[in-house]
């Protein structure tokens, strides 16, 4: 057997906090594990040679120092163990953030009881996310910071609570799921222009007479239309009341189009489309998108383009998955 | 490490730094000086570098100084192994982990070889008031590892001490389980080497003016605690050592008598008592007259002194009983040839005084009566500051100066009455005590030393003769008063003639010399005996390892278990009284079949528990418009909790619905 299937093996003895109906969890008693730390080890020999200088010779305060603080290092443990028992993680939210980027989780820790509680750190296998004390009956925001790695709905992994409170001699800690994700868009490719074949457009359907540089025609006149809207010859021929519309500031539509990107690789045209994007976001230029099953109409502004990237992320990713 | 920042603050380095040198003080005050210097020198230097980083030593700086302390232990000890160069290595050795302590590993390890460092006091001095202060310093580096292990620093310095305060005081219970069910060795594991300090007492070579010098030394000698009723003041002659032979100078044994044969002398003793004696680096054990058994294993020797294998190297606690009544008649073949011995130093009026009492007496009891009341007649003055007698101590004390100290009488009295005939031995030991009401028990000074003479009557066997109680009968009964007049003056006694203010004195001194005596005998003195005898009181003869770990286990679980309680409790929360009252509703309501679910609020429940059981409308429409204006109502009457309570107690639904 080797070491990681050993260690598969073990791990589905695991006790582990599932996310309750709220998506966070409270530490249970039996669900705490807890080991001796470096320091905790080091300590232990301590007192070992201790009590052999003490037996050896026969000194009885060297036995009662010995032995008391050899009852500090057991007391400890349940010292240790207290300081996680009853917390309670909530998830907050994650920010979505472009492949590769740190995914920033948030979430709040509780302490619901009347002890204080110190040096609680969240951590995720090698990854440390905050650590800090929290007083009685408070609640706290902690952070845990893991990177992401590919686009799509990046779920938190299975994350620890541990603690070395009071002495540092022991490290109790408790894994924890939190129902909390965090949407990865894809990682932007480096910038270039647009695959898209640029066209004026003067149809009504794409600029709703917003502008004021062309006449596109006529419509009956509706209360509250500007006067110098009206077209008074119109009147002065017995056609009724109408106004005059204008629009299509000269526009530049862009629709970023899956089919259009030269490269194969689906993901690398995702990556693509998430550059022109952004591109199209800085320069304040409308863009519509179109990737099999989906298409957007064109639009600007941080609604649409989360609309997109969004599409983008989760583009194939099956609805179970998310 | 799990906290990601390893670096300490500037404060906690200070901490460590202070903490560090409160524990290695007592250390610095017996190392020999040049190490103390050195390790000022290392602690200055650290604070300097606190302060001034520029001076942090760099490493090569560093493994130069390290060199530098190892060279300078050698130079002082010439050796770096057994206890001094250990302890001086070990001082030196934490300084320079004190100076380069950098981040929190460092400051761990820093931390724990001064918990070593503390303990390794306890070989030099075990007082009362040095164990209070090294506890003292320990909650100090508990609190230390305590603070630097929360995120930000406390908001008052005693907070830290709290917390330790009450993680050590739930250690306690288990300390005290390991501390009385721990096994002592009786022998070391090595050989230590522990080399003898110089300690006041009585030496096994007796030259008269010697015991005169010890009278000035108030150093206690040994204590003694009676099971049953003390002896009187004249009665308490504590026998240390027997001295048979003499070169007219000096008084020794040429032979160890206690090699030769080992007794056991199966007699009930009267007196049963506890000594507890100071280290004397000497064999000899100190005891009441003829002891008879001790629980301890001890040798007796044929002049029934009480002897111990091993020099005692460090305070010991044993258990004898004496008899002063029995008569010693122990003697065995060449005994009284040696107690007749004479030095060549006999003078031709020595043999003329004995011999005017040798006609005049009929008896050898008869003599002896004769040669104490010389003693009495005669103008000898008792006094502490004797002249000094170079050329023939007995002779020119008998008939020149007659000014002598205890040791004076007795060596003249034995070398008269050797020169009568009769056999005589000399008695080293120390009479009288003072007695501390507090304890009840005697305390032995070294001025309590004294000399006295056993001689051999055949009807009677070895009797006691003090020739001293002849001449001044008050040392006897009294104590010496420990102010030396000039030279030649006689001595004082304190007679029981102190005012208020010496006697509160004497109390105050009574009382802490009680503390010490309960400290030794509880903490220092606790011997393998002291676990045997216990252990036999709960009816165990002897445990095996099996036995004793589990039983050990045990000890410990149980107050681990309270305290685990205790943490679960405090900081559980007591809920309001009105959700206790509504839980109890619910329950009650639940025992029908009509339970509530998590989604519910106490409306739709009340509004699903109606429409199960219409005939409960009344008492639960109240019960819940109670609650909920408790514990949601804009301005609820907390006195109005008691009355919910009591129409939940009052609520009593019937199982089945009236009329089904």
């Amino acid at each position: 057997m080797t070491r990681s299937s050993l260690y598969r093996w073990f791990r589905q003895f695991r006790r582990q906090a599932k996310p309750d109906i709220y998506g966070g969890v409270t530490v249970k008693a039996r669900s705490i594990y807890i080991l001796p730390t470096k320091q905790g080890l080091l300590l232990a020999v301590v007192l070992l040679a201790m009590l052999v200088g003490s037996i050896n010779y026969g000194s009885n305060l060297g036995h009662l120092a010995t032995f008391l603080l050899g009852g500090i290092w057991i007391t400890t443990i349940l010292h240790t163990w207290r300081n996680l028992l009853g917390l309670r993680l909530q998830p907050q939210h994650a920010d979505a953030v472009f492949a590769g980027e740190s995914a920033d989780f948030c979430l709040s820790l509780i302490n619901p009881s009347n002890l204080d509680r110190f040096a609680i750190t969240l951590k995720q296998k090698k990854n440390f996310g905050d650590s800090l004390d929290i007083p009685n009956n408070e609640q706290l925001p902690i952070h845990l910071p893991l990177v992401s790695k590919k686009r799509g709905l990046f779920k938190l992994p299975q994350i620890t609570l541990h603690t070395t409170y009071p002495l540092g001699l022991f490290h109790a800690w408790t894994y924890a799921e939190i129902d909390l994700s965090c949407l990865v868009y894809p990682k932007p490719a480096e910038r270039g222009d647009p695959p898209v074949t640029e066209s004026y457009t003067k149809s009504s359907s794409g600029d709703r007479g917003v502008g004021s540089d062309d006449f596109v025609g006529l419509r009956t006149f509706r209360t509250g239309d500007s006067p110098k809207q009206i077209d008074w010859k119109a009147y002065a021929r017995q056609q009724g009341l109408m106004s005059k519309q204008f629009g299509g500031d000269r526009h530049l539509e862009i629709t970023l189009d899956w089919d259009l990107i030269p490269e194969q690789e689906p993901e690398r045209r995702l990556s693509l489309l998430c550059r022109f994007i952004l591109q199209q976001e800085e320069l304040r230029h409308a863009y519509a998108m179109k990737i099999p099953g989906l298409s957007i109409a064109s639009g600007l502004g941080s609604g649409h383009m989360q609309k997109c990237l969004s599409a983008l992320a989760l583009y194939g990713i099956a609805d179970a998955d998310r | 490490m799990q906290i990601a920042d390893h670096t300490l603050t500037a404060r906690q380095h200070l901490l460590v730094s202070l903490c560090a040198g409160l524990a290695i003080v007592p250390h610095a005050l017996h190392v020999p000086i040049a190490i103390s210097l050195f390790l000022i020198f290392l602690f200055v230097w650290r604070l300097t570098a606190l302060r001034y980083p520029q001076f942090q030593p760099g490493r090569w700086l560093l493994v130069l100084t390290t060199l530098g302390g190892v060279i300078l232990t050698f130079s002082q000890y010439h050796t770096l192994i057994g206890r001094d160069a250990g302890v001086g290595l070990l001082t030196v050795m934490m300084m320079l982990k004190i100076l380069e302590v950098r981040r929190r590993q460092d400051l761990y390890v820093a931390v724990f070889i001064s918990y070593f460092v503390i303990i390794t006091h306890f070989l030099f001095d075990q007082s009362m008031v040095m164990a209070l202060y090294l506890f003292s310093v320990m909650v100090c580096l508990t609190a230390l590892l305590i603070e630097i292990n929360r995120i930000k620093p406390s908001a008052t310095t005693l907070e830290p001490f709290v917390r330790t305060g009450i993680i050590t005081l739930q250690a306690i219970p288990i300390a005290i389980v390991l501390f009385i069910i721990f096994p002592r060795l009786s022998q070391p594991l090595w050989n230590l080497g522990i080399g003898s300090s110089g300690t006041t007492g009585l030496s096994d070579r007796m030259t008269p003016g010697q015991i005169a010098e010890l009278i000035e030394s108030p150093e206690v000698a040994f204590r003694v605690s009676f099971d049953t009723e003390a002896p009187a003041a004249e009665q308490r002659y504590w026998r240390g050592l027997v001295i048979w032979d003499t070169d007219g100078h000096s008084w020794f044994n040429r032979k160890d008598l206690v090699r030769e044969r080992h007794m056991q002398l199966k007699s009930h003793g009267e007196h049963s008592y506890e000594v507890f004696l100071e280290a004397h680096q000497q064999r000899w054990l100190y005891a009441l007259d003829i002891p008879v058994s001790s629980k301890q294993r001890f040798r007796l020797s044929q002049d029934l002194i009480l002897q111990r294998r091993e020099p005692v190297r460090r305070s010991l606690t044993y258990q004898v009983r004496s008899t002063t009544e029995q008569q010693n008649k122990v003697v065995m073949p060449g005994m009284l040839q040696r107690a007749l011995e004479l030095p060549d130093n006999v003078t031709q009026r020595q043999f003329e005084l004995v011999e005017g009492w040798r006609t005049n007496a009929k008896s050898p009891r008869e003599i002896i009566e004769l040669a104490l009341s010389h003693f009495n007649k005669q103008p000898f003055v008792y006094t502490l500051t004797p002249p000094r007698y170079l050329d023939n101590p007995i002779d020119q004390f008998l008939f020149d100066a007659q000014e002598g100290f205890c040791e004076h009488y007795a060596t003249s009295f034995t070398q008269l009455m050797r020169i009568a005939g009769i056999p005589t031995r000399l008695v080293l030991g120390y009479q009288g005590g003072e007695y501390n009401e507090l304890g009840d028990y005697f305390i032995i000074r070294q001025y309590d030393a004294h000399a006295w003479t056993e001689v051999w009557l055949e009807e009677s066997g070895w009797l006691r003769v003090d020739p001293t109680a002849a001449v001044a009968p008050e040392r006897i009964r009294f104590q010496l008063r420990n102010d030396f007049g000039r030279e030649g003056s006689p001595a004082m006694f304190q007679l029981d003639e102190l005012g208020l203010v010496g006697s509160s004195l004497r109390h105050f001194a009574h009382m802490l010399d009680n503390a010490n005596i309960q400290w030794r005998r509880w903490i220092i003195g606790y011997s393998r005996e002291h676990q045997f005898s216990l252990m036999r009181n709960f009816g165990f003869d002897s445990f095996t390892p099996l036995q004793w770990s589990l039983i050990t286990i045990g000890l410990i679980a149980v107050p681990l278990m309270l305290v685990a309680l205790r943490l679960v409790l405090s900081g559980r929360k007591q809920p309001l009284p009105e959700i206790i009252a509504y839980d109890r509703f619910c329950k009650k309501l639940a025992r029908l079949g009509i339970s509530r679910k998590t989604y519910e609020g106490p409306m739709d429940y009340a509004k699903r528990a109606i429409g199960e059981r219409p005939d409960l409308t009344a008492p639960i429409s109240r019960i819940t418009a109670l609650y909920i204006n408790l514990r949601y109502g804009p301005n609820a009457d907390k006195s109005q909790s008691k009355k919910l309570l009591q129409q939940v107690r009052q609520f009593r639904p019937g199982r089945q619905k009236p009329g089904t």
